[in-house]
């Protein structure tokens, strides 16, 4: 029990005496899943809307897939990554295995299901009045989709803090794609990894702190930002 | 009433959802700055028209012209000019102010909002330094419907569809809804196009009051319609039992499950009890309402009959001569041979309706 109490002690240390390993890995991990998020959202929220907005040939089905790529294994996408991205794969020769964009490359595909499905979800839970009420105040086509998105924000907030939870805790991407390169692809999640195999839990304990408190600070600022708008 | 007088002319349409048709109208035709009532029972297709006529959807058949030209949703001879209040209307996750200002930012009405908004919160007996800074999720039913309505009223519509604007309301906002949309038409020439089962309104403040039934237009609003099945009697006669025994005897229909439509003007109140016991279709009711008909300045009595309405035409002098009043048994007496028929199958029922 006492070596748990001091990895706590020893973790706070680390943190407010700026430990430069531990607060490489912070870094490296906002660093690439604002990557990873940025273009899940950019490419989720409008797909998830297509999705659970228009009925088409073939939606039922895809809405399948993108439910099933939820239960996707980090391990799994990591692996398929690794194997494109490796010098004997079809993207080898970009030269993005063991770097950033090659983890958040991995992260997207983990977070783009999330995003998808649940803004989706937010769309199709949508009142089917609002469709009324905003035609017959008189929008156009274009201020239609503007506005009726508009209006499930706050699902979209709830699909992208998911999808944000999940590319922040995942190791099995970060550790196959990344390589866990100590000062360069070395994230919060691989580092507790590695250090609790060597029995270091101080900077596992103080990663994991960092963790809850991002994961904090990310559910207080959707929560402010919801009542806001 | 030619095209051209007409707001809206509708030709042939017919409206389904996936397979079943739930409306068809050859020939329907609304003059301008009139203020129509739509009336029939719940599924009859009254929504289903306004969403038409409100140009949110398109019919799958036939075409509805606005003033004269074919228009269509999202179309810029309607966008600002037609609006429509459903029945459970929507607030948009905003403050009241931002909800009754969207409509005119659409337009590009960005001068004075505050007191544009604050004006029209005030037709619905809503002051504006209580209600405009207020959430959606702050209002009442009956204020939410309020404010659904400001945003429409706001935009001094050329016409303005009330979809059951005052269903679950309270009584309070049942009167400022009813007020403010008269204001709409008295004061800017706004044609209304109401849906709403309280008969007693549409006929007090309706030029024309048109009921739907089944999908189809089955004429003015004083139409009574009884539902089979009809049973054959050996006179040759047909007949239906209500449910307190009373017997109504038409002609033959064309179908067991068919639909009787009786016109309330073909429905005469019988003065003296049991005089004439030995014609058909001499039926005892009480009188449940007297209501003034707008047009015609005629009383339409609604008479239960067992538990079924019919309404009834009475001319004024009539009333006073038999000192009608709510509460009053009465025998109501209509020829059998002037029953008309709806069959439910039958989609060529001659449904045409010009105002």
């Amino acid at each position: 029990m006492d070596f748990i109490l001091t990895g706590f002690r020893m973790a706070i240390e680390l943190l407010l005496h700026g430990d430069a390993e531990t607060y490489s890995a912070i870094f490296v991990t906002v660093r690439v899943s604002s990557y990873s998020m940025t273009v899940s959202l950019l490419i989720g929220v409008p797909l998830g809307f297509v999705l659970g907005y228009f009925r088409f040939p073939g939606r039922k089905q895809l809405r399948v897939v993108v439910d099933t790529l939820l239960s996707l294994p980090t391990v799994f996408i990591g692996l398929v990554v690794y194997a494109f991205l490796s010098q004997q794969g079809p993207l080898g020769e970009w030269g993005l295995l063991f770097t950033l964009p090659g983890i958040a490359i991995g992260q997207t595909i983990l977070a783009l299901p999330v995003v998808m499905a649940l803004s989706a979800s937010a769309v199709e839970n949508m009142d089917r009045q609002l469709r009324v009420t905003l035609i017959s105040l008189g929008v156009n086509r274009r201020q239609l989709l503007l506005s009726s998105l508009w209006e499930v924000r706050h699902g979209v907030l709830a699909a992208a803090l998911t999808a944000y939870g999940r590319v922040m805790t995942e190791v099995g991407i970060s550790m196959m794609v990344g390589g866990n390169i100590k000062w360069h692809t070395r994230t919060m999640t691989t580092a507790i990894a590695l250090e609790t195999n060597k029995g270091l839990f101080a900077m596992g304990v103080a990663l994991g702190l960092v963790l809850l408190a991002i994961a904090f600070a990310v559910n207080v600022s959707v929560s402010c930002l919801r009542k806001r708008v | 009433m030619t095209v051209k007088d007409a707001v809206y002319q509708v030709n042939d349409v017919l409206h389904r959802y996936a397979v079943e048709p739930v409306l068809r109208i050859d020939a329907l035709a609304i003059p301008q700055a009139a203020i129509v009532g739509l009336i029939g029972p719940n599924g009859s297709g009254k929504s289903t028209l306004l969403r038409l006529l409100g140009f949110v959807e398109k019919p799958s058949r036939g075409e509805i012209l606005f003033k004269g030209r074919p228009a269509a949703p999202f179309s810029k001879a309607v966008r600002f000019k037609v609006t429509l209040l459903s029945q459970e209307p929507y607030l948009m996750r905003r403050s009241v102010i931002k909800n009754i200002a969207y409509g005119l930012e659409l337009r590009g009405s960005r001068d004075h909002l505050r007191s544009r908004v604050a004006e029209a919160l005030s037709w619905l007996g809503l002051p504006a330094e209580v209600f405009a800074d207020r959430q959606w999720s702050e209002l009442s039913g009956g204020e939410a419907q309020r404010v659904a309505l400001a945003a429409r009223l706001v935009l001094r519509p050329e016409v303005l569809l009330l979809d059951e604007p005052t269903a679950s309301v309270d009584a309070v906002s049942v009167e400022r809804i009813k007020a403010a949309a008269l204001k709409a038409r008295n004061e800017w020439g706004t044609t209304l196009l109401i849906a709403s089962h309280d008969w007693q309104w549409l006929y007090e403040v309706c030029d024309e009051v048109l009921q739907l039934f089944n999908g189809q237009l089955v004429g003015p609003g004083r139409m009574n319609i009884v539902l089979g099945p009809w049973q054959a009697r050996p006179d040759g006669y047909w007949q239906k039992v209500l449910s307190g025994g009373q017997e109504i005897v038409t002609t033959a229909p064309p179908a067991a499950d068919a639909v009787a439509v009786v016109d309330s003007d073909k429905i005469m109140v019988v003065d003296a009890f049991g005089s004439g016991r030995q014609r058909k279709n001499i039926l005892k009711g009480t009188i449940s309402r007297l209501v003034l008909e707008k047009g015609s300045r005629n009383i339409v009595a609604t008479i239960l009959v067992d538990t079924m309405p019919f309404a009834v035409m009475v001319p004024p002098k009539r009333v006073e001569s038999l000192n009608l009043c709510p509460g009053r048994e009465i025998d109501i007496y209509f020829s059998p041979n002037s029953v008309k028929w709806i069959h439910q199958g039958d989609n060529t029922h001659p449904n045409k309706s010009g105002l």
